[in-house]
């Protein structure tokens, strides 16, 4: 007994003190919460590869507008692969994505108000049901996506450039990050 | 022989008058600090008892019991907990007190019980990616109710007799959950008795300062 109470005082005051101390409030970054829609591009007439899409600009379109600002991921960014957040709060997102996309200044370079973006433009409306899971303390709820489908729409009546979509699996869902959702052949 | 003879010559009450002699008693108080924190601390709610009853010279079996109502509020969740809680344990008195003091610093364990509910007032999701701005925030209330968790804690704390068979005594807990109800798709941010709960581990920590009396009921030599 004459070493207990030498053991026991350092030991429970240290530990008391590093648990309160301990912030657990942030949710961190690699813990996988809400996830996004995971689509890789492939080609049309080779579908065995992927194919790089060129000067891709992506634009989310809400209410029959386009949003203020594109995807900051994608402008006139060439890649064969896509990362595009759902809404959680509406079953339906829609993105406008804009293949060759150039700047086209409307003949005053100097003003950049009146610019407007020239290329491709097709849609992808993508419907699903939601979920909300309990993550953490930290992280709080997350939003899982189920029965998600996709379709490709044409813009501008100057044809469709994504040419089909398959989803990976019959009723596809978007539960994490860690696979391919769908791809898209062009 | 003469050992016992030279005794005889001894009063034997003089040796009586040094003998010192220990109250045995049933001490019962109230926590202060949960007090002071209820009054300061708008998203918290909580009272406790104990009572320590003296076994032997260094020796008590001690008991708290306790409800706590806490509200966890963070940018995603906003919850109220809602609870009663039961320990009951030993104290063993690691100091070694002069005369007729009679103060502690103590070691001891609980085994501990709660039943609570949680009410999940509102959320809102979580998402790292904020392209389409506000995420969805939910605004019906979820109960989760007839939960329980049970753990051990470990106490170190003193007790000063202040006046008369009044003491002021604060401690500190450290505890080890052994078992909880687990909840469908949520789970149980705060445990009244057990306080918070980390996302890291079954361990919490926890502290009390308290006021007690003891009511005297017999002496008993060292």
């Amino acid at each position: 007994m004459k070493y207990f109470k030498f053991l026991i005082i350092p030991v429970i005051l240290i530990a008391t003190v590093l648990i309160s101390c301990e912030r657990d409030d942030i949710c961190p970054d690699a813990t996988p919460t809400t996830p996004s829609l995971i689509i890789d591009l492939y080609d049309a007439s080779n579908p065995d590869n992927k194919k790089n899409v060129f000067d891709l600009v992506v634009i989310g379109f809400e209410d029959d507008e386009f949003l203020d600002n594109p995807v900051p991921e994608y402008v006139f960014t060439d890649t064969n692969n896509l990362i595009l957040p759902l809404k959680t709060t509406e079953n339906t997102t829609e993105y406008i994505l804009i293949e060759g996309a150039e700047t086209n200044d409307n003949g005053t370079p100097d003003d950049p108000s009146d610019d407007s973006i020239d290329g491709n433009y097709d849609k992808i409306i993508i419907n699903y049901s939601r979920e909300q899971v309990y993550v953490s303390r930290a992280c709080g709820f997350k939003t899982i996506f189920k029965n998600v489908t996709l379709t490709i729409e044409d813009v501008n009546n100057d044809g469709i450039w994504m040419l089909s979509r398959q989803p990976l699996t019959d009723n596809q869902s978007v539960e994490d990050e860690t696979t391919t959702h769908f791809n898209i052949s062009h | 022989m003469s050992v016992n003879s030279q005794n005889d010559s001894i009063v034997t009450t003089a040796n009586d008058s040094t003998k010192i002699k220990l109250k045995y008693g049933l001490r019962v108080g109230g926590d202060i600090g949960k007090l002071i924190r209820t009054s300061l601390d708008d998203d918290y709610t909580g009272f406790e008892i104990m009572a320590d009853y003296r076994l032997k010279e260094k020796i008590y079996v001690a008991a708290e019991i306790g409800i706590e109502e806490k509200n966890t509020i963070t940018d995603y969740l906003n919850i109220t907990t809602q609870g009663s809680y039961i320990k009951g344990g030993i104290d063993y008195n690691m100091y070694q007190n002069w005369l007729n003091m009679d103060n502690m610093i103590y070691s001891g364990f609980r085994f501990a019980a709660s039943n609570f509910n949680h009410d999940l007032n509102s959320f809102t999701v979580y998402n790292q990616d904020q392209y389409w701005g506000q995420q969805l925030i939910s605004n019906n209330k979820q109960e989760f109710t007839g939960l329980t968790a049970f753990w051990a804690e470990i106490i170190l704390g003193m007790k000063a007799e202040i006046l008369n068979n009044l003491y002021f005594g604060l401690n500190l807990q450290l505890k080890i959950a052994v078992n909880e109800s687990v909840s469908n798709n949520f789970e149980n941010v705060y445990i009244p008795g057990f306080g918070k709960t980390y996302d890291s581990g079954r361990i919490g920590a926890g502290y009390s300062y308290f006021i007690a009396y003891r009511i005297p009921l017999y002496k008993k030599a060292k």
